[in-house]
């Protein structure tokens, strides 16, 4: 046969889908390799104790679980339990746990145990959106082990959601009764050695309630925080990482895998709303500094022409966003002539007036000032760490914060903050304002989605008629996966251990 | 011996075409502070305006040494950069001169339990590496142009301190000041009068030893994130900017790098011209040698 002829064959075999028989390589890719260690470099971890965490849910989900876990359509699914029902007028919930769910001291988990844990961030965590979920239970029974009985004094709608983040910890873990230090969980690693800030190690469960699972010996944590994690994952030195979006390109040419969270994380610029001085009392003003955003420029520059811009705390197209709100946007397009004039109305000298920024270190923050300094200000940017920013804005001597949230488990962690008594309320400038607490607990209190979905809107629409902050865009944030990497996923939040899928069910090839 | 080695060793000694480096060194601190104090009227481009859509760019006419990642004209922030950086290296050593001599004179005239306790606390200051005191104290201070300035000025105070300590010393063993106490001379007067104007020549030495390592420090905090605003071009911010994207734009690096690396150069040969002219120990050696 002559070569042209078999070349011939071979392609009308294969567009025919006569495939020849893979190398031994490429038909053992599918099936998974046990052992290894994962090498990860995502968010930090703040604390041992589960229930008083304050930062990323990156790490510690591989060691402790939720009842729920947040598909990546993004709604909230059974994990440890099995099922759950929720009754007609949504105040009572009916948790079914699964049956075979051990603890990594070999002990099985019961509703008691689930239960002590509810109690527990009812009782001993101060603040935070769990808590104050969980003061809204009224009661809970445990009196069948397999089953947990949770009622509600008013409909909650974000409560199956929230819980995917109030993570079941044996009771009989050390410093219960004050602050967990080494958490016993269910999750298919242990919680290994923890050096704060630099590395966490977590070695396999072998009891793990999802038979054969995991496949890893181990996974390493790098816990060095703000850093270029792109050379290191094209070295080979890191497995998993998060990467800014600058490093796609260069990242795909060295065969790096590159995904993306599920929900995006969300750009804003907010205005001091708590303590603003005379100057940005006026709304000319702040509506010159928002006209001098140029929203496209802006997120292109953080995530590139994937990136959305918005007026909406929520990714556009998602349920929760509203076409109608966003064809409204006075502050869509940049105009500085006109900010210059609103100015000029309000008798205001921009070269006679400093402005405080107070942001992290993000290279965005700089390209905000530069839009706000075009109108003339002087800038006194402070640009610090996470910590030293909080510090900063709950002084709320400030009067611009540029800033993002990332991707949240439900609707309702976009708006928790614009709460009179919200936590950690500073990013958005420290709201203080009746109606809209009003108008977003009545979206939280809605029997139905639709209804929910529309007061949200008002309350949306709420923040934009007094213009607390100026809604930017989203963008998603960005892993990269080395090619011996197989099985992994990234979810709708950082999350790394989830009901479909997660670092249970990764594995590294040969 | 080997004949070749012996051959060498046995060759007329002619000495060797010195290279006047110190005159390269000279220029460059000359150049550096013109563009310091008349760089900002030169300059045609806002170091600080962004053109998001020339990120990343090498060197054209358009921008001569390219941009860095925000779009913005390297040269025109290296030339801005000059006088932030001159400026708070100036303002560091002159901090570290009159906190470190001040304080070590103070406690020298006072003596006693004073002096011990000074130079104690210069002791426990010197123990730590001057970098990394300046980021520990920055850490304390807040990020600033102020505070990178104090931070800076304290952590190199005690070399100002023990040098002034020596002077003192040296000049209180001389046979004038004994003279000036037999006429009745206070301590305070002796050292107003007769150590602090021989103290000068050290001092200077002291400054051109320290600044360009004042620069250094000052270009390590801002590369940290830790000096000024992220935005305002000091030279380590340029190169913080820039090392993120070396692959990408080797050239938005490496302009900064060698700016920083030639002006510490020659701050330090210029420093080390500097001792060799003032220290008269080395004089008096000199005069020996050539008698």
């Amino acid at each position: 046969m002559q070569r042209r002829t078999l070349l011939k064959a071979f392609s009308l075999a294969a567009a025919a889908g006569l495939y020849l028989p893979l190398p031994l390589s490429a038909q053992t890719a599918a099936t998974p390799r046990r052992g290894g260690v994962l090498k990860l470099a995502l968010l930090g971890l703040d604390t041992a104790d589960p229930h008083r965490h304050s930062g990323s849910i990156a790490v510690q989900q591989v060691y402790v679980e939720t009842l729920t876990s947040i598909g990546d359509d993004g709604t909230a699914k059974p994990f440890l339990a099995e099922r759950f029902e929720v009754s007609e007028d949504g105040k009572t919930y009916t948790f079914h746990l699964r049956n075979n769910v051990r603890f990594h001291n070999g002990r099985v988990m019961t509703a008691k145990d689930v239960q002590a844990n509810l109690e527990r961030v009812r009782d001993k965590v101060k603040s935070g959106w769990l808590s104050g979920a969980m003061k809204m239970v009224q009661s809970m029974d445990s009196s069948d082990p397999a089953t947990l009985r949770v009622v509600m004094s008013e409909t909650y709608a974000p409560f199956l959601s929230l819980l995917s983040e109030l993570w079941i910890v044996a009771p009989e873990s050390e410093g219960w009764d004050t602050t967990i230090r080494k958490p016993i969980g269910t999750g298919p690693f242990t919680f290994g050695q923890w050096q704060p800030n630099v590395r966490f190690s977590a070695p396999a469960f072998k009891q793990y309630w999802q038979a054969g699972l995991p496949y890893l010996d181990a996974v390493e944590f790098d816990l060095r925080g703000e850093q270029d994690n792109s050379l290191s994952l094209r070295a080979g030195d890191i497995d998993v990482a998060y990467v800014r979006s600058d490093k796609i390109a260069a990242l795909r040419g060295d065969k790096v895998d590159v995904q993306f969270l599920g929900d995006t994380a969300w750009y804003f610029l907010s205005f001091n709303n708590r303590k603003p001085r005379a100057l940005m009392q006026d709304p000319r003003v702040r509506q010159a500094i928002a006209l001098a955003v140029d929203k496209r420029s802006y997120m292109n520059f953080i995530g590139g022409s994937d990136a959305l811009t918005s007026n909406q705390p929520v990714r556009p197209k998602s349920f929760y966003w509203d076409e109608a709100i966003e064809a409204r946007d006075l502050y869509a397009k940049p105009d500085l002539d006109k900010a210059r004039s609103l100015l000029q109305a309000a008798g205001v000298d921009p070269t006679q007036q400093t402005l405080k920024v107070i942001s992290w270190q993000n290279d965005y923050a700089q390209v905000a000032v530069q839009m706000v300094r075009q109108l003339g200000f002087k800038i006194d940017h402070q640009a610090l760490d996470d910590i030293g920013a909080q510090r900063a804005l709950s002084a709320y001597d400030w009067d611009l914060a540029p800033f993002n949230s990332g991707p949240r488990a439900d609707v309702y962690l976009r708006y928790a903050r614009l709460l009179s008594d919200g936590p950690s309320p500073m990013l958005w400038g420290g709201i203080q304002d009746k109606e809209l607490d009003t108008l977003i607990a009545s979206a939280v209190a809605s029997p139905n989605p639709t209804l929910a979905r529309q007061r949200y809107l008002d309350a949306w629409q709420h923040v934009l008629d007094k213009l607390y902050t100026v809604g930017i865009g989203h963008a998603s944030d960005v892993i990269g996966v080395a090619a011996r990497v197989r099985g992994y996923r990234t979810g709708f939040t950082w999350s790394q251990n989830r009901v479909d899928g997660g670092l249970a069910r990764t594995w590294i090839a040969a | 011996m080997s004949s070749h080695s012996a051959s060498i060793m046995s060759a007329p000694q002619r000495p060797a075409p010195r290279f006047r480096l110190h005159w390269l060194a000279y220029g460059v601190v000359g150049l550096s502070l013109l563009v310091a104090v008349f760089g900002a009227a030169l300059l045609t481009q806002d170091p600080l305006a962004q053109n998001l859509l020339a990120r990343n760019l090498g060197p054209s006419a358009a921008h001569w040494l390219g941009t860095d990642s925000f779009g913005r004209d390297i040269a025109a922030r290296l030339v801005a950069g000059t006088r932030l950086t001159l400026v708070v290296a100036f303002l560091a050593s002159l901090l570290a001169l009159l906190g470190g001599a001040g304080l070590g004179l103070i406690g020298c005239i006072v003596g006693g339990k004073t002096r011990a306790l000074v130079y104690a606390g210069f002791d426990i200051v010197r123990t730590m590496p001057p970098i990394l005191l300046s980021l520990a104290l920055m850490v304390a201070l807040g990020v600033g142009t102020s505070s990178v300035i104090l931070a800076v000025g304290i952590a190199f105070m005690p070399l100002f301190a023990y040098v002034a300590r020596a002077v003192y010393e040296r000049e209180m063993a001389s046979g004038y000041v004994a003279a000036a106490k037999v006429i009745g001379a206070g301590p305070w007067a002796i050292a107003c009068r007769h150590v602090l104007p021989n103290m000068l020549g050290a001092m200077l030495t002291q400054v051109a030893i320290v600044l360009p390592r004042a620069v250094t420090t000052e270009s390590v905090l801002s590369f940290f994130g830790l000096g000024v605003a992220p935005e305002v071009p000091t030279w380590g911010r340029i190169i913080a900017t820039s090392v993120e994207f070396a692959e990408q734009a080797p050239t938005s690096l490496l302009f900064p790098v060698l700016a920083l690396a030639l002006l510490t150069l020659s701050l330090a040969v210029v420093g080390d011209r500097v001792r060799m002219h003032l220290d008269p120990l080395r004089a008096e050696r000199q005069e020996t040698a050539h008698a």
